[in-house]
């Protein structure tokens, strides 16, 4: 590919990604300095490795780049993938959560920031992609390189603890 | 209750919507978690740094600097050892200048004054331990001879004449080889050259020309 249409063809299929880069990055990180390092750098991978592109869906390719990006810095920074360690922890502790009891208002959207940004990184990742990206589970095991069914588990695992997180926050 | 049923209550702030909620927190996140947009700024950045980038891999990138690299330091390297070559070669010239202007200041040009070569050349026996190429010249009549020292050896100092210039033929065993070169410092021409491991220096303020006529006519013979 020459550099006139590799420019051409990033500008057209990648670029207008960028908010999708940044959210990402944003819900990953939890910190919006952070996010806009990473998703620069992100950038510049992508663009570096555009050759490995094959015309796949834009989106759902530099969100790879952004996920492996940010994985390698929180991995540096020293935080651990958790998921497994707490299901083992809190995955017997589940209760339905009374719905009576619980009132919708700001205070519970924050609440939902808070339990989103609680989540361990894999669910997080997975929640993030499949509930705010929209992107097919095929998408998703593709991105983080895990089986199909592995994302449905961390998505249902996620949502449960989402569910825990709520309730136990609004009760 | 679907997702857009909730989605619907969400924004009427329906309190009946926290029982599908917390059933299903998919619509829940889908509706209100936050989807964070890029701050303004960042995409002219990341324009920016793309700009910088020329479309090479970066293997070509790492190679382009490593040669770079390469070349500097040998650039470098070549240029310390031209210097440590010309810098000894300089402070000779330097040396047997100051001996052939001492020579002409004083009263001692001229150990053993004599136009005879076979005069001069066995004046040096037992004073060095080689024996210098005393020739004589057409056009430039030997003079004498006279002691010198340099590189810390003992050398010859053999003296021509030409009309009212004189030329001081410096020799010595060569520490190491050299090549051939011409220099002119201070209106003085210098001239010097190896030849079967003995070094040669011959100085004057003769013209250059003439200096090299005298320095070809003496190597021929």
């Amino acid at each position: 590919m020459d550099a006139a249409r590799k420019r051409a063809l990033f500008e057209q299929t990648v670029m207008p990604h960028l908010n999708a880069a940044y959210n990402l990055a944003r819900w990953l990180t939890r910190n919006g300095d952070d996010a806009e390092d990473l998703v620069q750098d992100a950038y510049l991978r992508a663009f570096r490795s555009f050759d490995t592109f094959q015309g796949q869906d834009g989106r759902a390719w530099l969100l790879a780049v952004v996920r492996n990006t940010c994985f390698t810095w929180l991995r540096k920074k020293g935080e651990r993938p958790t998921a497994e360690f707490d299901e083992q922890l809190h995955g017997a502790a589940d209760q339905s959560p009374n719905a009576e009891s619980v009132l919708i208002n700001q205070a519970a959207l924050g609440t939902l920031q808070d339990c989103v940004e609680a989540l361990p990184l894999e669910f997080r990742e997975a929640i993030v992609l499949r509930e705010l990206e929209e992107l097919s589970y095929k998408e998703i095991s593709d991105i983080a390189r895990v089986p199909v069914g592995t994302v449905m588990s961390r998505l249902a695992r996620g949502r449960k603890r989402l569910q825990q997180c709520l309730a136990g926050a609004l009760r | 209750m679907n997702c857009e049923t909730a989605r619907r209550l969400m924004e009427t702030n329906d309190p009946a919507l926290a029982e599908h909620v917390l059933s299903c927190p998919s619509c829940m996140i889908g509706t209100h978690a936050r989807y964070y947009e890029a701050p303004p700024g960042l995409e002219r950045k990341i324009r920016q740094s793309l700009r910088q980038e020329r479309g090479a891999p970066p293997a070509w990138r790492w190679l382009a600097i490593a040669a770079s690299l390469l070349l500097g330091v040998s650039v470098t390297w070549n240029v310390a050892q031209f210097r440590s070559r010309a810098n000894p070669e300089q402070v000779l010239a330097g040396d047997v200048l100051s001996a052939h202007v001492r020579s002409l200041a004083g009263t001692h040009l001229l150990d053993v004054p004599s136009s005879d070569q076979h005069t001069v050349k066995p004046w040096f026996n037992g004073k060095l331990d080689f024996s210098p190429g005393v020739k004589d010249l057409e056009g430039f009549p030997l003079l004498g001879g006279r002691l010198e020292y340099f590189e810390g050896h003992p050398a010859a100092a053999l003296i021509y004449g030409r009309h009212n210039h004189t030329i001081n033929l410096f020799t010595w065993p060569s520490a190491t080889p050299t090549g051939a070169g011409t220099q002119t410092r201070n209106g003085y021409h210098l001239q010097h050259w190896s030849s079967n491991g003995m070094t040669f220096w011959a100085v004057s303020d003769l013209n250059e020309t003439e200096l090299g006529q005298f320095v070809s006519l003496y190597r021929r013979k």
